[in-house]
């Protein structure tokens, strides 16, 4: 049934490789250094984007102003916030994930464009450094959409810096994508169709395709909104015969999937950490898998909900039918991972935990997108506080956790070393409570009559705005404890072996961290990626352990423990 | 193998019972959520309102369902299925349900057509064309709301007669049949269908009444309108819910006045108890302003800028007129501040005050930025300030002393 690798006689475990910071400072062309690099710049970035957070909240806490002097600085710190955190933290940290594991996943030595895939993160450090030096010149003030003619004929000339720096990012985004869809068509191991790819490669592949069907646009609306700026022409200008809405509708048909871009390998990080840390096969495999590709194509025909309130109103019914569709095959998924969890040996590691809590909060966030997709309703909280919190709900309680629920999970892999549990357990407490009473308040905000993007506001708001705030502040601390645990770990954390987790994806049938081509031979697939809860899969396992050495700390365990349970 | 087969069986037998009495919890918690409802929305300020509020319970009913039944099939599944300590074998090896997929994929999809259903009959009945609309023009302007309406002779008040008036205003009605009359507030009563129709003079706004639960943009170059009837008297907050740039925030107006003293400043939405209050209170005293405009430029001017017609509230502090703005220099005292007058270049501050307005970049105030709008003399420009309404405002300006 299942084939097994033969231990080769006389491999040893191996200590981990010690890791050179210098190694990850210049080019490389190896995927695991590249997806280093892209996870570091991305965690830069995104403390970045929190400390612009945390200064937004600080001057919510009073409905004057108080911490910034004007409307205008408000306006660069939210502009700011948004823009580094979407497309320097969030889409470049599923690039991290995207290219260390999707190789090791599909048991190959590296991506099918290893010259091409350093160019395509190279361009990120020099972008993000672009967008911040906007301050120097005046800040783009016109929000993360940027809309026209705020953007065109008011804001600084940071936001022309704006737009080199997001067309630089763009490309840098599209290059990645096609190395991701040649490499998972052309490398897969013999024994490995699609359905027995893991589910994290099915994400990274529907999210390749989406990055490289929709971020064209968002290129081609910047050169648009670059000439408006910079050439004298009126694309975006009525008095020169130009169109205001015309922006809104390319720049959403990029960003509405670019939500799907945040989200879809986040659905795929769930998959697997569920699935290991239950013990238990996915259930709905296939359902899964497909309904990744039909959120990505769907994910097309919704753009304009965006527009619920600048679109001629008899238009607004189509999108709504259509963004309606998509919630389906998003719950088909939420179900599914509830099936996985049903009749499992759940087992609370930090990455399950932060994939139970994006469960948690995610749904919540799924059910606010239905609401807001209903016309009227959305009429009514359109451009408040309801849609910041449905969007961080999707983002953060989506994207953020599986971030998090991905880091736990792959960084003994990554370093060879584990992450301390306790901290991690730490973390998830002070994030799933901060993330909580920071954001769902402000779905009241919103109802009420508090419109988003506002430095001064009614005084009658001030209550919920403190909670939030300070709710906000212990979300800012919760990732100084994730930060600590991993430089400590770095120095002193457990060694991980191959396979902390008893995993069955090929990226644990390799020393940790991988040797520079990743395998020691050829590896073999097993044939289901989620096939526990079978002896083949744990004699699997086993042959695994013999070959690389003891893992932490599941094995531990189990030489303690009479023979595995397996059954049927 | 005996005994656990029982087990099972006895676990089947009773697992559609467990079904439905979740199910039954689960909705019944679900109509308990949306109990809520009123408290979440600021109160139904239109027969709109109470459409969408009712749409909204409709899906926190469903929202709340689904809320309670992933909550709980997590919160069981962590207490029921945690592994215990030591225990390192693996779950029963399922690899899934086509019948059970196919329920939650059937449910979910039926769901959302109910709502997207319901949604659509309530979209169209809350933007319906109402009989005998009140017709009210309003403007956005960084970062000011003003609403004019047109009045017909036969909506003057008695008395009036059309030979009494200065021959300028005659030649205004006799063009085209009405007189404009402007305001930074939107009045009408309860009962009366309004539609506003909506022109920005720059950027993007977005006009909200979260009390009546409607919203539009404003778009540059084209004209959108919205409607609404107000069923319940009172000052509601309009709010600019499109960013706008530095005074985005500032664009609601502000209030400072209490139940006995009804002088309504900043932008707000003013609905009187009936058509006769409407009348007494708003239309008849400022249908008589524009009639009989003052003599003196210097008070035609204060009530030019008092009407809301410019935007210059946002922006500036003038306590004459209550303005409270603070992102441009304070006119307190404007017509006497003389100390920087040789910087400018202009010969006197008459001259310095009515360039200000035609090309405001020319001298900047130390400590301010170049945000305000220039004010131009031709009706096809944009920000069009007709020259003999330049001369009433300087000549107000002017008689701002410290």
């Amino acid at each position: 049934m299942a084939t097994i690798i033969a231990p080769p006689i006389g491999a040893q475990a191996q200590a981990p490789r010690r890791l050179h910071i210098s190694e990850y400072l210049r080019w490389s062309v190896d995927h695991k250094v590249i997806g280093v690099q892209y996870a570091v710049t991305s965690l830069f970035f995104f403390i970045v984007g929190g400390i612009l957070a945390m200064l937004i909240r600080a001057e919510l806490l009073t409905p004057q102003l108080d911490l910034v002097q004007n409307g205008q600085q408000y306006n660069t710190l939210f502009t700011m916030h948004g823009t580094v955190m979407i497309f320097l933290f969030i889409i470049p940290m599923w690039g991290a994930f995207g290219n260390y594991f999707v190789p090791l996943m599909l048991g190959a030595k590296d991506m099918a464009f290893p010259w091409l895939n350093a160019l395509a993160f190279w361009m990120i450090p020099p972008a993000g450094i672009l967008l911040l030096l906007g301050w120097l010149i005046g800040a783009p003030e016109a929000g993360w959409t940027s809309y026209p003619p705020l953007s065109s004929l008011f804001s600084g000339d940071g936001q022309t810096m704006w737009i080199m720096s997001l067309h630089l990012l763009g490309i840098s985004s599209i290059l990645g994508a096609i190395n991701f869809i040649v490499t998972i068509k052309n490398m897969r191991p013999i024994g490995m169709g699609y359905f027995q790819m893991p589910l994290f490669v099915w994400a990274v592949l529907a999210q390749a395709i989406t990055i490289v069907m929709a971020t064209p646009f968002l290129a081609g609306a910047l050169t648009l909104l670059l000439l408006d700026r910079i050439a004298g022409t009126a694309f975006f200008n009525p008095a020169g015969g130009g169109d205001v809405l015309l922006w809104q509708n390319i720049f959403w048909f990029y960003s509405h999937p670019a939500v799907y871009i945040m989200i879809l390998p986040g659905f795929g990080v769930l998959s697997e950490v569920l699935s290991v840390h239950s013990r238990k096969p996915i259930f709905g495999y296939r359902a899964i898998a497909l309904s990744s590709l039909a959120i990505a194509l769907v994910g097309f025909t919704v753009w304009a909900h965006h527009m619920f309130v600048s679109l001629t109103p008899e238009l607004r019914i189509p999108f709504m039918i259509t963004s309606m569709i998509i919630a389906v095959p998003t719950g088909i998924k939420v179900f599914s991972w509830l099936g996985t969890l049903w009749g499992g040996k759940l087992h609370f590691t930090p990455a399950m935990l932060f994939a139970l809590g994006f469960l948690s909060m995610f749904v919540i966030g799924g059910i606010s997108g239905v609401m807001l997709a209903a016309v009227p309703f959305d009429v009514q909280v359109h451009d408040t506080y309801f849609v910041v919190s449905h969007l961080h709900f999707v983002l953060f309680g989506g994207s953020v956790f599986a971030v998090y629920a991905g880091i736990y999970h792959w960084f003994p892999k990554v370093t060879g070393r584990m992450l301390n549990d306790r901290l991690g357990q730490v973390h998830f407490v002070l994030t799933y409570l901060g993330f909580f009473f920071t954001f769902f308040p402000q779905h009241l905000l919103g109802m009420l009559g508090m419109p988003r993007r506002v430095s001064v506001y009614a005084p009658e708001f001030q209550g919920l705005n403190v909670v939030v705030s300070v709710a906000a502040f212990l979300l800012g601390i919760s990732v100084l404890v994730l930060f600590y645990n991993i430089l400590r770990s770095l120095r002193e954390g457990r060694a991980a072996g191959p396979n902390p987790w008893r995993a069955l994806t090929m990226e644990w049938t390799t020393t940790s961290p991988p040797p520079p081509h990743n395998f020691h031979g050829d590896p073999v697939p097993f044939d289901d990626p989620y096939g526990y809860g079978t002896e083949a899969s744990a004699a699997y396992i086993d042959a695994i352990e013999r070959r690389f050495g003891p893992s932490a700390p599941l094995s531990t365990e189990r030489r303690n423990m009479p023979a595995a349970q397996g059954g049927d | 193998m005996n005994v656990s087969e029982r087990k099972t069986n006895g676990r089947n037998s009773n697992a559609l019972l467990w079904i439905v009495l979740a199910g039954l919890a689960i909705i019944g918690g679900g109509f308990l959520i949306s109990l809520l409802t009123p408290y979440l929305f600021p109160a139904q300020g239109s027969t709109q309102a109470q459409q969408v509020d009712n749409l909204f319970r409709f899906m926190l009913v469903i929202g709340g369902a689904i809320f309670l039944l992933v909550q709980g099939v997590l919160a069981f599944s962590v207490i029921r299925f945690r592994a215990k300590p030591g225990d390192v074998s693996d779950g029963a090896a399922i690899h899934g349900n086509t019948t059970l997929e196919f329920v939650w994929t059937a449910i979910p999809a039926v769901i959302v057509l109910v709502i997207t259903i319901y949604a659509y009959q309530v979209w169209q009945t809350t933007r319906a064309v109402q009989p005998n609309e009140q017709v009210v023009g309003t403007v956005g302007a960084r970062f000011a709301w003003s609403f004019s309406t047109n009045v017909t002779p036969d909506q003057f008040p008695a008395g009036v007669e059309l030979s009494q008036l200065d021959p300028a205003v005659q030649a205004d009605i006799e063009e085209d049949g009405y007189i404009t009359i402007t305001s930074p507030q939107l009045h009408t009563y309860v009962g009366q269908p309004v539609q506003l129709q909506m022109v920005t003079q720059d950027v993007l706004h977005s006009f909200w009444v979260p009390a009546m639960r409607v919203k539009q943009d404003l778009l540059p170059g084209r004209t959108t309108d919205i409607r609404f009837t107000p069923v319940e008297a009172g000052m509601y907050r309009i709010v600019c819910a499109e960013l706008c740039g530095s005074g985005h925030g500032n664009m609601a107006g502000t209030l400072v006045t209490t139940d006995d003293n009804p002088v309504y400043q900043g932008a707000w939405l003013n609905v009187h108890a009936d058509e006769a209050a409407f009348r007494r209170e708003f239309l008849e005293p400022e249908t008589l302003a524009v009639l009989f405009p003052p003599e003196d430029p210097a008070a035609r001017g204060r009530q030019l800028l008092a009407s809301g017609a410019y935007p210059c509230n946002t922006c500036h502090v003038l306590s004459d007129l209550g303005w409270t703005g603070n992102l441009g220099p304070s006119l307190d005292g404007v017509g006497t501040r003389t100390q920087r007058l040789s910087q400018t270049g202009q010969p006197d501050m008459e001259a310095y005050i009515r360039n200000s307005i035609r090309r405001p970049t020319d001298f900047l105030v130390p400590g301010f930025g170049p945000l305000m709008p220039q004010f131009n003399p031709e009706p096809d420009q944009p920000n069009y300030m007709p020259e003999d309404h330049l001369n009433a405002i300087v000549a107000y300006l002017l008689t701002q002393t410290e």
